[in-house]
This record gives structure tokens, sequence and C-alpha cells, in this order.
């Protein structure tokens, strides 16, 4: 127990960090997958196809593979990268496929006469997407989107193996040095369903905030 | 105001509107009739752009629409052409997220680019003529079906057009909130507003329009003034269908 007290310090920086890349990544997975949603629903063919093609081998490939990619694999084209760069990139990424599948169910389920009332009054179709259809899509979206954050949280793990400290990799580090498993496993583990708590929590709150209409 | 020449529509081989031609001069008051599925609503979204035409060509407010041009022209005639024109939808439509006043104020910012202050004295003004002034912070889902299609024409007459469409705007109501939404048409049509509207009620029909179009298979099968028309229909499709309306 003192073994874990004396260490906590050290974890929460890692838990700081696991925190930090969930976050980054999903702000800009959130972008990457608004555009992708919009570009694969409105787009014209070659927008749609490069959406398409981009969702597909996101959602048909190991984030680990796509993690190392990023990392190792782009330094033979002479990009080397930062590991928590590369993290953040990868991440984003790879979250921004899930994100533009929430958001295009989200657009369809807005009913056509939203769009068809905008444009009557005179809207174009991109003032009647940015005006009426996202705002609505982006309530539709929340709780998926919630789904996606929270496992976005646990995802963020992958990225120990390039020696990214996070939450996961302070916990080997700490192992190595002790050789006890258990205690920090165990203790990780609890800091890992403390966060997705909060965030199911904040999210849930966020949703009821956002329906009050 | 409105011409209508040669206009067809299709969805793939269903030719859902024949060869329509009618001209509408300004300020009259039309009400389209007819059965179910014989393109009354086609005709009416045909006119504000919402559904591109097959053939033929349409002016309103001296834009001139035609099929044969490309589908980028068109699609900036028929941006021009809902500057000026309203629609009112049988579900109302209202946008969910804001509420009464920002419905109305939505394009006179949008669109119109005039400023908050001055799009919510207008849709101030517009709302109590429609008799909501007491709603404007309200949200949509919290009006009755009348109070919502009375905010939906407010949205409507907030761009100031010229023509105004409605396509069934009572078929969604129940029956005790008819009324107050008629009403309001009726104002319209007396301050002399050109409008066309698709409508299942004959009295109002009868009480209100100048001219009745009657559709039957995508086609205007019979144009008369309203006495005319429901006294003494001078097509067998025409007399079948009042016959049908008058039993219930
Ligand atoms: N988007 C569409 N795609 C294919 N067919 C359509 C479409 N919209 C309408 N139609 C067809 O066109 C015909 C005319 O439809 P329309 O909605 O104009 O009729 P309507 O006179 O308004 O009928 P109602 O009184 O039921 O509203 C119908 O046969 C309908 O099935
Ligand atoms: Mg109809």
């Amino acid at each position: 127990m003192d073994l874990i007290i004396d260490n906590i310090p050290f974890l929460l920086k890692g838990a700081y960090y696991t925190l930090l890349i969930t976050v980054v990544s999903m702000f800009f997975g959130l972008i990457i997958g608004l555009i992708t949603a919009i570009a694969r629903l409105k787009g014209n063919r070659f927008f749609r196809n490069v959406a398409r093609v981009y969702v597909s081998i996101i959602r048909g490939t190991p984030p680990l593979v796509q993690i190392f990619i990023v990392y190792f694999g782009l330094v033979d084209f002479g990009i080397e990268l930062g590991s928590l760069t590369a993290a953040y990139i990868a991440l984003s990424i790879n979250i921004g496929a899930y994100v533009s599948e929430a958001f295009r169910g989200a657009i369809q389920v807005v009913p056509a006469g939203q769009t068809e009332a905008a444009l009557a009054t005179g809207m174009t179709e991109a003032q009647a997407i940015r005006r009426i259809v996202i705002p609505q899509a982006i309530r539709i979206a929340i709780p998926p989107l919630g789904n996606t954050f929270v496992g976005m949280l646990k995802e963020t793990s992958l990225v120990s193996v390039i020696a990214v400290t996070e939450l996961m990799r302070s916990a080997q580090l700490l192992i190595a040095q002790y050789y006890v498993y258990m205690p920090f496993y165990l203790t990780i583990a609890l800091m890992y369903w403390i966060m997705s708590t909060v965030f199911t929590f904040i999210l849930n709150k966020l949703e009821k905030r956002l329906s009050v209409y | 105001m409105i011409q209508v020449m040669d206009l067809s529509k299709s969805y793939d081989q269903n030719e859902v509107l024949k060869h329509i031609s009618l001209t509408i001069p300004a300020h009259q008051v039309v009400a389209v009739i007819g059965p179910s599925g014989s393109g009354k609503s086609t005709f009416l979204r045909c006119l504000n752009g919402l559904e591109m035409i097959t053939s033929g060509a349409i002016t309103v407010n001296n834009h001139h629409l035609n099929a044969t041009e490309s589908k980028k022209k068109q699609q900036k005639t028929i941006h021009r052409v809902r500057q000026d024109t309203g629609m009112v939808f049988q579900q109302f439509n209202l946008y969910p997220h804001k509420t009464v006043i920002e419905n109305v104020m939505e394009a006179i910012i949008v669109v119109k680019k005039q400023s908050k202050e001055q799009a919510k004295t207008i849709a101030s003004q517009l709302l109590k003529r429609v008799g909501l002034q007491e709603k404007e912070d309200v949200y949509p889902s919290k009006l009755s079906g009348g109070q919502q299609q009375r905010v939906a024409i407010a949205r409507a007459l907030a761009m100031e057009p010229k023509i105004m469409l409605f396509d069934e705007p009572t078929s969604a109501l129940d029956p005790e909130l008819v009324g107050e939404v008629l009403k309001v048409m009726k104002e319209l049509a007396d301050e002399g507003m050109t409008m066309v509207i698709v409508t299942h009620e004959m009295r109002f029909a009868q009480d209100a329009a100048d001219r009745i179009l009657f559709m039957a298979d995508g086609q205007i099968v019979e144009d008369a003034e309203p006495k005319k028309f429901f006294s003494d229909p001078s097509t067998e499709r025409a007399q079948k269908f009042l016959a049908k309306v008058n039993e219930f």
C-alpha cells in the first residue's frame, strides 16, 4: 500500500497525460469527423469517396497498427514525430472516423423538412446545413459520441507502446522498478474507471442541458 | 406573377406532372384541390424549386426558370425565386432547437443580413400579426399545432414574400385548431397577397380563393371560379371528387 501511495504523484502524472491525449484527440477528431460526415453526405463524388475510403480503412485496421504507421512508418518518408505528437495524430485520425459515423447517422435523422423549410426561406444549402441541420445533429449525436469518447479514453493506453508515459506506461515503469504487478494494475484500472465515470456523468449533464426543447 | 409553361415532372419513368400551363396574376388567391397522389404537392414544390422540373419553364416574379438550362443556372434562379416566395408546410417544419422568435428571425439575419435588433423588431411585429406575441421565447414543442403553424406563417412572411405557397397547412391539425390558421390565411388574402394553397378545406377554398385548380393524374383538369366549380363542375372527375368530399 505504501508503494502505491509513494508513487501516486507519478501515476497522477500518467493520468494527466491520458486525459490530455483523450481531450486533444477528441477535439481534432470532432473536427475531422464533422467534415468527413458532411463530405460523405453532401460532397461531390470525389469527396464522398475519399471520406468513405478513409472511414473504411480506419475502421478496418487495428488502432495499434495505425499508431505504428504514424510513429515508425512515417520515418521512411523523412517525417520524424515526437511520440506525443504521433499519439495525437494517430488517435485524432482514428477517432475522426468513428465520430463521422456518429455524425452521419445523426444528420440523417434530422427530418428532410428542416432543410426544406430553411431552403424555402431563401437560405443556401450550406447555410441550411450549418444553421439548421448541424445544431440538431450534434444534439442527437451526443450519446454515441459519449461512447466514442469513453472508448478513446481507454484506447489511449495503446500509445504506451510508443513510449508516451501516460497512465498505462506509468504503471509499467513502476512495475519494472518494483517487480510487483497487481497493486499497480489495480490502481490504474481504478483510475481509468473513475475517469470514464466522470466523463459519462459530464456528458449526461451536457445532453440534458442541450435538450431544452 | 407566376407563369407556368408546359411544365412536366417525372420521377424516373413516372410522370407526375403532365404538361401544365397556367398564369397566376398578382394578388390572386388560388386553391389547388384534387385527389391524393394527383401531383398537387409536386406542383407547388416545383414553383419554389424544392423539386427540379423535368421539362418546361416557370417564371416567378420575373425570374425565368427553364428545364433546358444547366442545373447550376437553374439553382441560381431558384435561389432568387425563394427570396420572395414563402412556403408553409403540412408538418410545420419549425426549427425545434430555436425559440418561436428565433424561428422567425433566422432568415432575416442569415438571408437578409439584417442586424439582430432589426430582426427582432420585425419578428415581434409578425408574431403579433399572427396573434402569438406572448409566445416569443417559447420552444415550438410547447405550442399547439395551430400555434406552430401560425409561427410557420410568420416565419415565411419574414422574408417579405410577394407570393405565399401553402401545402395542406391545416391537414395535420386537430379540427378545433384549423380555424385559427385559416383566419390568418384569410387576412393575408384580404391584404392582397398572391397565394397558392393546396387544401382539402373545401369551405375555405370556396370562401377565400379567387380561383380553383382541380388536379387529377398530374394535370389541371379544371380551372374555374369557386362559385362555378362548386356548384357546377364541368368535368366528371371533378363531380365525382366533390360528391366524395361532400360525403364527409
Ligand atoms: N420524391 C418522390 N419520388 C418518387 N415519387 C414521388 C416523389 N414524390 C412524389 N412522388 C409521386 O408523385 C405523385 C404525386 O405526389 P404528390 O405528393 O404531388 O401528390 P399530392 O396530390 O400532393 O397528394 P396528397 O394529397 O396525398 O398530398 C404520387 O404518385 C407520388 O407517389
Ligand atoms: Mg401533397
